[in-house]
């Protein structure tokens, strides 16, 4: 049975990197792929009740691919998938994918995504399921009999499939790197005003901070596609990314997105691949396309510090426990931490 | 935005893993439930179906769709476009299909060969696994408040074998039964058939024939459940006794965290607080002792079996080699013997017909000296 699982595992995944290979999200593709791999035949020569075990176990298998902390494309290659096996499954009748509550958050916000990004098909494909009441709302994604394992055997997941880390890039963004910049000087300034000489004692902030905040992330950036160019991912390319990257990321999204099936006017075309960016890159890293609305909504941190700054330093210091200066010196260890969080919910 | 902050304050109602495919915390059966109908629309769970030009003209308005791009789109995502063969070459499903790429059919393929050159033919309990698969599936009652309403939940438990079954560590058999939230633990106690309630207890050498009178269950009716820290007590007949009362009072005494009480019969499913994954227990007889697991809790399917009347409902059940009859070997014992002079073997099982030709004579008098006792098998459910 466990080795059934594993090439069941290894035939989708063979599936999901030809599509991935095809840089598209569309179900056109994905179907043409399925086919080249006659896919539907997985299904064959499984007699009676072996065609039930074999269905759940196919569709259990497929499930993983739908969710985080896969890159959006794969989630897409993963529910056209489970779409596919569903229709294709020959037990009658049909089993049901398993959809578990704490994942539920997850679909919707990819079902954001692929409607802000006026993915047509991905949306078409998602509510047909329900329609076909294709899945079971379950408390966890496979029934749990307190099998606990002799050898621990991970199971790995394609390091190709994954959405790459790009906190750093979210964070240290041009917004924030000017409200920083903006805040610097304030902070100059209101020094210089309660020591009127330059006193080497009171130089305690860094002058460069923002050129070398700038250029550290940018090296990370750099680094981090240097280690995984073998693969030809870019997804993590938002924020401070070099303009390079970036227009070639979003020539990429171009080349995706004039084969989807947009009505949209020309018009909010860019504004458009704007969000597409956003969503792909940040999909390990939580919600998504909140982060642009939150971070407007906010009022700006300039605003927050001129009001709290010459009232009385204790209140600053409050404040700035909630500010992204805060975030800054805590971003070495927490979001890292957090991480770890997640691989390991996720196998 | 990694300052959203969510992790902070889990809502426990969502069931998480507290060792990852092994088993979750605990969580409130109900307010699961109702997690999940606020996230859902009543459409997602409905019976009902929908008509699909309806859906298709729903969809495209909701996405200002215009009829060209909404049949465009239909067709790309037709089932159509996932068939591997032409329309009219169907091949036989039942094949593994030869050349496939696929490592799964590859593997199959190599499986079957192995599997006809044995020449094994279906055995009996493989037919009856389909006869137990073909009555659960979608059945509808006759009554409609009979009819389990949507949004209900329907658990899956399974009921193990006493452990002291020696093969248990590899094969761990177990009854499969699913419950409704509404059904009360007592409902599932009267589902659960394990042969020591049938056994019956005595010596009945001089007397066979009154034998099978004397069972166990009319005789012992107090049994529990045990659930995170409470036990469940069938408390429905005046001679049921709490028999967890011991282990509550012993546990108070040496200062362990205190069990609770409550009465199995007045406890819904949708009233527990339970880890999905983690064995349990369900105690009977005084002493028969079985681990009851709940593997899976989710809301009603309209592929479900929806008479309400028919559960619990059996999924499962594990089959067990039967004990045949020491002389026939043909039938199931039905007795066990000591002191027998006429035994091949001591203690020695006897079916009913082998063991009364052998042991009385033709007016139905005891034949020389043994001890008899009535054996209920373990496989006698198969
Ligand atoms: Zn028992
Ligand atoms: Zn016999």
């Amino acid at each position: 049975m466990d080795l059934n699982r594993k090439l069941v595992k290894s035939d989708c995944e063979e599936l999901l990197s030809r599509f991935q290979k095809t840089d598209s999200v569309r179900f056109e593709i994905f179907s043409n792929t399925w086919r080249e791999m006659k896919f539907s035949h997985i299904f064959y020569g499984t007699k009676k009740r072996e065609k039930r075990v074999f269905s759940r176990l196919v569709l259990d298998t497929a499930s993983s691919f739908f969710l985080p902390p896969y890159s959006f494309q794969i989630r897409v290659g993963g529910l056209y998938l489970l779409y596919s096996l569903y229709q294709c499954q020959t037990t009658s009748p049909p089993e049901q994918i398993r959809l578990a509550l704490k994942d539920w958050e997850d679909v919707k916000k990819f079902e954001k995504d692929a409607l802000n990004a006026q993915h047509h098909d991905i949306v078409y494909i998602l509510h047909r399921l329900l329609f076909l009441r294709a899945f079971h709302f379950t408390a966890m994604p496979t029934l749990l009999v307190f099998q606990k394992k002799r050898k621990v055997e991970r199971s790995v997941q394609r390091e190709a499939f994954i959405e790459r880390t790009s906190r750093p890039q979210e964070l240290i963004n041009t917004e924030m790197l000017e409200e920083l910049s903006n805040i610097h000087e304030l902070y100059e300034k209101l020094k210089t005003s309660v020591c009127s000489t330059t006193n080497s004692s009171v130089n305690l902030s860094r002058k460069d901070l923002i050129p070398q905040l700038c250029s550290t992330v940018m090296n990370f950036y750099k680094l981090q596609q240097k280690d995984g160019s073998d693969d030809g991912e870019e997804d993590s390319g938002e924020g401070t990314s070099s303009q390079q990257d970036c227009s070639k990321r979003a020539e990429r999204l171009a080349f995706i997105k004039s084969k989807a099936y947009g009505e949209a006017p020309e018009a909010c075309k860019s504004r458009r691949h704007r969000q597409v960016e956003v969503d792909l890159t940040s999909n390990e890293a939580g919600p998504s396309n909140m982060s642009g609305s939150t971070r407007i909504s906010k009022p700006s941190l300039k605003a927050r510090t001129n009001e709290n700054v010459h009232i009385s330093g204790d209140m600053w210091k409050e404040a700035s426990t909630t500010t992204m200066i805060n975030c800054l010196t805590t971003l070495d260890s927490a979001p890292e931490k957090q991480k770890n969080l997640k691989r390991f919910k996720w196998r | 935005m990694a300052a959203s902050g969510q992790s902070t304050d889990p809502n426990t109602n969502i069931p998480d893993y507290e060792y990852i495919d092994v088993n979750t915390k605990p969580f409130h059966i109900a307010s699961f439930r109702n997690e999940w109908l606020s996230r859902l629309k009543p459409s997602d769970i409905s019976y009902q179906q929908e008509d699909e030009d309806a859906f298709d003209a729903n969809f495209a308005k909701e996405m200002g769709l215009g009829p060209e791009i909404m049949s465009q789109l239909k067709s790309v995502c037709s089932v159509d476009s996932l068939r591997c063969h032409p329309e009219d070459q169907q091949p036989d499903p039942e094949v593994v299909p030869p050349n496939s790429t696929l490592k799964t059919l590859v593997e199959r393929k190599k499986r079957q060969d192995y599997k006809a050159s044995l020449k094994i033919t279906k055995n009996r309990h493989d037919l009856y696994a389909d006869e137990l698969e073909r009555l659960t599936v979608g059945r509808k009652p006759s009554a409609v408040a009979d009819m389990i309403p949507e949004g209900e939940i329907i658990l899956t438990i399974n009921v193990y074998y006493p452990a002291t079954y020696e093969k248990f560590c590899y094969v761990r058999p177990h009854m499969t039964l699913l419950m409704t939230g509404s059904h009360t633990l007592a409902e599932l106690r009267d589902g659960i058939c394990c042969v020591s309630d049938l056994q019956v207890c005595g010596e009945f050498s001089n007397t066979p024939d009154i034998a099978p009178d004397f069972i166990s269950k009319d005789h012992y009716k107090s049994s529990f459940f045990f659930f995170e820290g409470v036990f469940y007590n069938d408390m429905r007949f005046p001679e049921c006794r709490d028999i967890s009362i011991t282990t509550v009072e012993w546990a108070k005494s040496r200062n362990f965290p205190p069990y609770s009480q409550a009465k199995m019969e007045e406890t819904r499913f949708t009233d527990l607080k339970v880890k999905v994954g983690f064995p349990y227990l369900y105690c009977h007889q005084g002493d028969c002792e079985h681990l009851v697991i709940i593997t899976d809790v989710r809301l009603v399917h309209k592929n479900d079996c929806m008479d309400k009347n028919l559960y619990p409902l059996l999924t499962h059940k594990h089959r067990i080699v039967t004990q045949k009859c020491a002389v026939c070997h043909l039938f199931i014992g039905r007795w066990f013997t000591t002191n027998d002079q006429f035994a091949p073997s001591d203690p020695c099982l006897f079916c009913d017909k082998c063991f009364r030709m052998l042991h009385y004579d033709a007016a139905g008098n005891k034949l020389g000296d043994f001890l008899a006792y009535p054996y209920v098998d373990r496989g006698a459910f198969n």
